[in-house]
């Protein structure tokens, strides 16, 4: 049921993302210059400004739409210095409202730069005002997917709409027995239990057909055993082990769109054992000014004693996130992220899945022995470029005669490699 | 050709007891009830169906229900803020100093778990004790004290430092004495606080107080030059060395860094060279240091004197007045032969005495000056600052307190209740003092008559420094925050002293700052952290003066002969050497479970402290082994086991002190019996020596020994030793490749496959003319492997953990017969006093052709491709089949879950004490077997850090956990496929030997000769 949810959520995306696109592309087709004004606007403008709401800076969107007089605008920009000092009155207004906080001054932007991001800001302003109405039909509703209620709900109608069917079939078929066969009353239970006892006789015989029942039995026996095996083979392996976390944190947003690389959080993947859940100072990098409002970052700040109000720290109110494991791996077996992904060069999707669109993580591999031996003896070793390699004859020689060198042609495999 | 000289494991194998051959026959040392099943009440008796049923019942739903467990959710809890320099899963090493050896200590995500050795320390260049090893141990210690705490209650800090302030103002108006008595400090900061402290009260007196001290050696240097100073001696510029019952490389003064020195005129690269050190020790118990002599001789305590004056007379050609002959024949033969050696090696001679008394001290600094010594083999200009303890003072101080002159005394590092042989006038004089203050981890037994305990911060957890050796300093730096609510004890002087600097940190760093810094060459703030980084500095060394013996030596010798008539004994009585044992020395970690069960060297007695008796003494008096005797000397008396010692000087006893601790936590308390009150004062010092009567208790309490727990079996081809001499005419003399190579065992192998070694084959070396036997490769694989600690009773049932164990073989003197003791002649020959030693680390032999391999059924121990014999403890099914087939007998069998299990209390039995664990290795469940992996999470972390820097692995790269704390070098690990490695080349050496290679099990570890240097006095 996941996979198809899955596949149902990411073909409902790409259908938006596409329609997204094609509306984006159209809008700015009729602008001309916005497409120019996105670079400049996420390279200058977005530590301090966000379109839609208040950051550091006002919200541009509103903003930028209602002042008009584009010359002041690009004033503003390019020097807003000189315009606090010359007292503009709007000018001032803004400092004054900002805490008297001063806008870097943009000296290298020209007027057509400005003007660039302007129409970026507007166009993309009205989208976002447009966008509720346009989502409110098929697209937010395919964006969520399918739930699992109403499958759930489909297949529960379909099986009760079976069972009804079939009472129903065998009501009619009884009804047209009793009036085709007897028109009498009195016989009608004895033809009844002749019925009954007619078909009764059809099962003995079937029972006393030795072939039958043997096959009957075998086939019994082969769908236990095979229930049974999987059962005892799948006991403690958790693959698709998907619990409630604390705070509910987007790999999809986070990895997915925002594309930030896994190792900028989980560091430890490069150099140690552990890839190591972020400590929250990680977070703090960029929650201090994104998304400051979110009821989940707020757990980031309980959690650190932080107040986003005066931006203080009070450790004596600092109590730990406690997240729940995933990837449980026995004690008694050593695993070495830095091994594999700084050594290896192994993606973490690799072992972890398609982190990148997954709302809330689950275990995408089995994490069994048999997963590991099976990667070790089909994976070639990635050799080049590492003098390690270089003085071990056996592995220099494979690589001579053209043979792939895997991880268990270098004893990967042997029980002491990984349990000790 | 294979040696026919008789090794035995303990005089139970020697005598071939009843008792011992029936042990043997059977495969575990408790027999398994199966014949009693078999037999009798077992398949005889009935079992009624309905029980049957009922029990398999209940068996199949207990087990079922089990099985349906909940699979546990586990949590996973991130640093809020980590800090920058830690990244879970990689280990910190911080520099840091233990009594004057440079550290460093290893940390998992700040918790200190494992002393590894500083290189570059000038004292054993990395060697480690066991004691440094198990001191990581006592920081997690549950029953350490939590808080301070006055008249036994709970106090904060703040109420203990308005208190001791108040009492100090007070006492200082009153104009009383004010005392601090510490053991000896050797660190220039605390030096420094103390010296602030007696500023600000100046009534106050600092009194060094060593339990086991070194006064005598220190006011004998006084005596004969002028210099009040304990020498540095050079064990290693020494050809002859003669040792008068100094047990120099177990536990006198400085005995990893004398193990360095000693063991580098013995060890292959000496032997190469055609240069071995001789080595006669003279002295009554066996001790580490005499079982490693070329040459022993048993004396009782009371002919050391006169033994050393016919020294003197031989090598100055003089005779004192008074100088009677030797009782002992031995003795006075071994005198005159080693007087002319002596003499012969002149300028690389040294004698040391570990007595404690000035007048022998300075007859020995008389030798020392006859032999040229000073400046070469003994440095009076660079003295040690080890030991500093002036016994007369603390006498004097005892006296005080009686004399109700003291206001307040300051316990710093110091017990005197416990190891101050005249208990009794402490506590009455503590009884007539203000204001007494402790600064114990435990309530101990001086502590707990204190009004205030003000627990010291553990060493890991504190800043310091120390002066080991003049012109040597080391730096201390904390590896974790106090894991109780302690305080540096400097910080309660400075507290309490008013002192401008509160904060020990600061004041440490501009003590450095002022005085030390530049010492080294160093200054400022860079200066400090390049000190943090490399934990020491080196001033160079002051040239060694040569210094001329020239004083009358009459008295001298009048006063040892005074001492030895005093300790003369007639019939019935004998004469009780004390000492320290080499793993608990003075008892100050008594608290350790590491240090308790690790076997004595010699006679491998664990968790007990015992009589060491000569077997003719116990035969002529009709004693067993384990016989508890009363012991009574100097008004005191204690019962202890009688245990059997070959090579004990006939007519003594050695009773070690440091043992029967009564205030401490639960691991040590009631182990063994004090031996402490044996003591006695003699001209201010301590005598280590008395005359006691014992009487028989008809008692007995058998010994927790390790030595007996297997047999040898008769096999000759365990130890392999030859003499100095026929070593010279052929380096391969004993080792078995006499002719060129080893005997092929391999040519009639039908049986074993061959591995292919592709990359790695990972071997070892032990050179056992290298290993000294003490012990501390034993502690260090404990803390690396987390071995468990078993206990006493287990221990008696054989079932200790030690992955690797020193084994210590018996032998006889050759008797001039080619070397050989026929079996046969055992019997009538019966001098067990001269035995020869010999001590093998064994461990896992990683067999190229394991013999536990083949019978294991699950295949839970396999062979690698590198040479490594794995064991997968989740596989094992505890079948002991390859305990069983192991020639070595070096598989130990998990009884119990040990670290969660309420009988073995003493070790890991709680959430606190398991942050000492390795994260890296397995804690083993009940039920399966384990060995030395080899350090495979070394070697496997070794190879991953030359992967990440992308490098090829050299050599030496990976050390084993016993190698790395080797002060000896003994133990050289490698890859036997690089003919350049240092295991190469060391098994290479002529003197290489496997342990039982005729089973063809082709071992993985190499052994090479014990070469004794013995030609000349033999003869």
């Amino acid at each position: 049921m996941r996979s198809f949810s899955l596949i149902f959520k990411q073909f409902s995306r790409s259908v938006l993302l596409i329609a997204g696109f094609a509306f984006l592309g159209f809008s700015a087709y009729a602008q001309g210059d916005a497409a120019k004004g996105e670079a400049l606007f996420k390279a200058k403008c977005t530590t301090c400004h966000k379109i839609e709401s208040r950051l550091i800076g006002p919200a541009l969107g509103p903003t930028v739409t209602e002042e008009t007089d584009d010359k002041w605008l690009t004033h503003w920009v390019e020097n807003n210095q000189a315009l606090i000092a010359a007292k503009d009155p709007k000018a001032l207004k803004i400092y004054n409202e900002y805490n008297q906080s001063g806008m870097t001054v943009f000296g290298e932007l020209t007027d057509g730069d400005v003007a660039n991001i302007l129409a970026y800001v507007r166009t993309t302003w009205k989208t976002i005002q447009a966008t509720p109405k346009v989502a409110a039909g098929g697209a937010q509703a395919a964006d969520s997917g399918p739930s699992d209620l109403v499958i759930y709900a489909l297949i529960g109608v379909i099986i009760l709409a079976i069972i009804i069917i079939l009472v129903l079939n065998k009501v009619i078929a009884t009804l047209e027995r009793l009036l085709s066969k007897n028109k009498d009353l009195v016989f009608e239970d004895e033809a009844v239990e002749a019925v009954t006892v007619d078909r009764l006789a059809g099962i003995k015989k079937l029972a006393k057909n030795k072939k039958f029942v043997f096959f009957t039995l075998l086939c019994g026996t082969v769908a236990l055993c095979s229930w049974g095996w999987v059962t005892m083979w799948n006991t403690n392996v958790h693959q698709g082990y998907q619990p409630v976390q604390p705070i509910k944190f987007p790999h999809d947003l986070h990895a997915g769109a925002m594309k930030i690389d896994c190792q900028y959080c989980h560091s430890g993947a490069y150099k140690s054992k552990n890839a190591s859940i972020p400590s929250l100072n990680v977070c703090m990098n960029c929650h201090k000014v994104v998304k400051t409002e979110s009821p989940e970052i707020h757990k980031i700040y309980d959690a650190l004693g932080y107040d986003p109000q005066t931006q203080k720290y009070d450790s004596t109110k600092a109590r730990p996130i406690q997240w729940v494991r995933i990837h449980n791996l026995p004690d008694f077996a050593y695993f070495n992220h830095s091994q594999h992904v700084k050594v290896a060069g192994l993606k973490c999707q690799t072992c972890h899945g398609p982190v990148q669109t997954m709302k809330e993580v689950y275990q995408y591999s089995p994490l069994t022995m048999k997963w590991c031996i099976q990667c070790h003896k089909r994976t070639d070793v990635n050799t080049k470029g590492n003098a390690y390699y270089e003085n071990m004859i056996a592995v220099h020689d494979l690589i001579k005669q053209g043979k792939p060198v895997t991880e268990a042609a270098m004893g990967g495999i042997e029980c002491g490699k990984c349990h000790y | 050709m294979d040696s026919n000289k008789k090794y035995w494991k303990g005089l139970e194998e020697l005598n071939k007891t009843p008792e011992f051959v029936e042990l043997n026959k059977n495969e575990f040392a408790e027999p398994i009830p199966i014949e009693d099943v078999l037999t009798g009440g077992g398949l005889g008796g009935r079992t009624p169906r309905r029980d049957f049923l009922k029990a398999l019942g209940f068996g199949v739903g207990a087990v079922t229900l089990a099985a349906c467990q909940k699979v546990p959710v586990h949590k996973s809890i991130p640093y809020l803020i980590k800090p920058e320099d830690v990244v879970p899963g990689v280990p910190n090493y911080y520099t840091s100093t233990y009594e004057g050896n440079a550290i460093l200590v290893k940390t998992r995500e700040g918790r200190p778990i494992k002393i590894e050795g500083n290189p570059n320390d000038l004292l054993s260049k990395g060697g480690v004790s066991a004691q440094a090893q198990a001191s990581v141990l006592d920081l997690y210690d549950v029953n350490r004290l939590k808080n301070p705490l006055k008249d036994g209650a709970d106090l904060s800090w703040n109420g203990v430092d308005d208190f001791v302030k108040a009492e100090l103002a007070a006492i200082k108006a009153s104009g009383k004495a004010i005392r601090i008595i510490s053991s000896t400090i050797s660190s220039p900061s605390t030096l420094a606080v103390i010296a602030d402290f007696v500023a600000q009260f100046p009534t106050t007196k600092y009194i060094n107080y060593d339990a086991v001290s070194y006064t005598g050696i220190i006011q004998a240097n006084q005596n004969s030059f002028g210099k009040a100073v304990l020498p540095h001696y050079n064990f290693d510029k020494a050809d002859v060395i003669v040792s008068f019952a100094a047990d120099f490389l177990g536990t006198w003064i400085s005995p990893e860094e004398f193990t360095r020195q000693y063991v580098q005129n013995r060890n292959s690269k000496s032997l190469q060279s055609k240069k071995m050190s001789r080595h006669i020790q003279f002295e009554t118990g066996m001790s580490l240091t005499g079982s490693n002599a070329d040459v022993r001789i048993p004396i009782k305590p009371s002919e050391e004197g006169p033994a050393l004056i016919a020294l003197y007379n031989a090598i100055s050609g003089t005779t004192l007045p008074g100088t009677k002959k030797l009782s002992n024949t031995n003795a006075e033969k071994a005198i005159a032969i080693v007087s002319k050696e002596l003499t012969a090696a002149k300028g690389k001679a040294l004698v040391v005495a570990g007595s404690n008394d000035v007048a022998t001290q300075v007859l020995v600094n008389a030798i020392n000056s006859l032999l040229g010594s000073y400046g070469t083999t003994i440095d009076l200009d660079n003295p040690s600052h080890q030991y500093a303890g002036n016994d007369a003072e603390f006498v004097e101080f005892v006296n005080e307190m009686n004399r109700g002159e003291v206001g307040a005394v300051f316990f710093l590092n110091a017990n005197p209740v416990y190891d101050y042989f005249k208990t009794q006038d402490v506590v009455n004089g503590l009884k007539k003092t203000r204001l007494k203050v402790s600064f114990a981890n435990f309530s101990d037994e001086t502590g707990s008559l204190c009004n205030v305990i003000a627990p010291a911060s553990y060493y890991l957890e504190s800043w310091g420094d120390n002066n080991a050796l003049e012109g040597y300093y080391t730096i201390q730096q904390p590896a974790i925050n106090p894991v109780y609510d302690t305080r540096e004890a400097e910080h309660s002087f400075l507290v309490w002293s008013d002192n401008a600097t509160k904060d020990y940190y600061s004041y440490v760093k501009n003590n450095w700052d002022k005085n030390l810094l530049a010492k080294g060459g160093l200054s400022g703030q860079s200066g400090w952290e390049s000190l943090l980084q490399a934990g020491l500095i080196k001033v160079a060394d002051k040239p060694a003066g040569s210094y001329t013996f020239s004083r009358d030596l009459n008295a001298v010798a009048q006063t040892i002969l005074d001492h030895s008539n005093a300790l003369t004994t007639d019939g019935g009585k004998f004469e009780v050497q004390l000492y320290q044992s080499v793993a608990l020395r003075d008892g100050k970690r008594a608290n350790n479970p590491w240090l308790q069960e690790l076997p004595d060297p010699v006679s491998k007695v664990t968790w007990d402290n015992y009589a060491a008796m000569s077997p003719s003494d116990m035969k002529k008096l009709g004693y067993q082994e384990g016989d508890v005797v009363k012991v009574d000397a100097n008004g005191y008396s204690i019962g202890l086991p009688i245990l059997a010692q070959p090579g004990q000087t006939q007519g003594t006893i050695s009773v070690a002190v440091g043992y029967g601790r009564t205030k401490v936590g639960p691991v040590g308390i009631n182990v063994g019996k004090n031996a402490f009150p044996f003591f006695s004062l003699r001209n201010g010092t301590f005598q280590t020596s008395a005359v006691a009567v014992l009487t028989s208790t008809g008692e007995n309490s058998p010994l927790a020994q390790t030595q007996t727990h297997h047999s040898i079996e008769g096999r000759n081809s365990i130890i392999k030793e030859a003499t100095f001499t026929e070593y010279l005419k052929n380096p391969a003399a004993g080792s078995g490749k006499e002719g060129g190579d080893h005997k092929d065992y391999n040519e009639n192998n039908l049986f074993w496959q061959k591995y292919d070694h592709p990359q790695y084959n990972w071997v070892m070396a032990i050179d056992l003319n290298a290993c000294t036997g003490c012990g501390a490769c034993v502690v260090a694989c404990n803390a690396e492997n987390n071995v468990p600690v078993v206990g006493k009773d287990e221990v008696r049932r054989r079932r200790e953990m030690h992955w690797i164990r020193i084994d210590r073989y018996y032998s006889f003197n050759d008797n001039g017969e080619g070397g050989v003791t026929k079996e046969t002649e055992i019997a009538k020959l019966e001098d067990l006093d001269h035995v020869k030693v010999v001590y093998q680390p064994m461990l896992c032999q990683h067999c190229e052709h394991a013999p536990c391999e083949t019978v294991c059924p699950v295949l839970a121990t396999v062979h690698s491709s590198e040479g490594l014999n794995h064991m997968a403890y989740n596989r094992c099914v505890g079948t002991r089949y390859c305990a069983n087939n192991c020639p070595y007998k070096v598989r130990r069998f998990n009884w119990f879950n040990y670290w969660n299990d309420s009988r073995f209390d003493n070790y890991l039995n709680n959430e606190h004490t398991q942050l000492v664990l390795n994260p890296d290795v397995t804690t083993r469940f009940r039920g399966v077997m384990e060995k030395c992996s080899m350090c495979i999470q070394r070697i496997q972390a070794g190879k991953l850090k030359a992967k990440i820097e992308k490098r090829s692995l050299k050599d030496g790269d990976i050390k084993m956990a016993c190698q790395q704390t080797c002060s000896a070098n003994a133990i050289v690990f490698g890859n036997s496929n690089d003919p350049d490695s240092e295991v190469s080349k060391a098994l290479r050496s002529e003197r290489t030997y496997y342990v039982l290679e005729e089973l063809n099990v082709q071992p993985g570890v190499g052994y090479q000769t014990k070469i004794r240097n013995i030609s000349e006095l033999e003869a």
